[in-house]
């Protein structure tokens, strides 16, 4: 199944601001990251800490809807949806 | 209204809208951007994402602080020192209500709207609010 990537700041800078994964059936949120990180190891280092967690500054939605890094990377993804990564906002 | 846009704004348009007959209070923030030894600042938005939210708290003043009308414009793209950055006006009948008002708008847009600034300066660049 395909799901779109989309990425702003700077993860936009490591991952570009929009890519397309073309991921197993069943895969979460958590397999998608662990998918771009291994496969970009910029963001890796990023978004990762040494032991392999998502760093507290990595935020997310699904199809425009945040979503909690701790709790929800267990969300299976479809076909069609949207990962957005993204760091603090600061606007104003 | 509620726009982001690449293109510098009027307060004094944004006044104009927000007056109502009905209103005894009009309150204006304008945010700029400082001199904090920069040269420049990028601005990027997440903006399908970034509208319904800041629709959202334009909601939620309204009707905490029974405002009569609304007016927010953020900018993105790169801004110098001195640029406006982002507007938010708000009337109400009274002044209290439209202090409450525009003060809780852009308490609320820094937390949750979906927009990045990059700081660009001489030594190099930084996003704010990373770590």
């Amino acid at each position: 199944m395909l799901v779109k990537v989309r990425a702003f700041a700077g993860f936009r800078e490591i991952l570009g601001k929009e890519l397309e994964l073309d991921a197993r059936e069943g895969s979460t949120v958590a397999d998608l990251l662990g998918e771009l990180a291994s496969s970009n190891s910029r963001f890796k280092e990023s978004a990762f800490d040494s032991s392999g967690r998502l760093q507290d500054y990595v935020l997310l939605m699904v199809n425009k809807k945040r979503i909690d890094p701790l709790q929800d990377l267990s969300l299976v993804m479809h076909q069609g949806d949207e990962l957005a990564i993204f760091p603090p906002v600061a606007g104003g | 209204m509620i726009e982001i846009t690449r293109q510098d704004f009027s307060l004094d348009e944004m006044v104009k809208r927000a007056k109502r007959v009905d209103a005894g209070a009009v309150v204006t923030f304008l945010g700029t951007v400082r001199d904090d030894g920069i040269k420049a600042m990028e601005l990027e938005a997440f903006q399908e994402a970034a509208l319904p939210e800041l629709e959202s708290i334009r909601c939620e003043a309204m009707s905490r602080f029974d405002l009569k009308s609304v007016e927010i414009v953020h900018r993105i793209g790169l801004l110098s020192v001195g640029d406006n950055i982002v507007a938010i006006v708000c009337s109400a009948g009274h002044r209290d209500e439209a202090f409450l008002g525009c003060r809780y708008i852009i308490e609320e847009l820094k937390k949750r709207m979906p927009i990045w600034k990059k700081e660009i300066g001489e030594n190099g660049e930084r996003w704010v609010g990373r770590e």
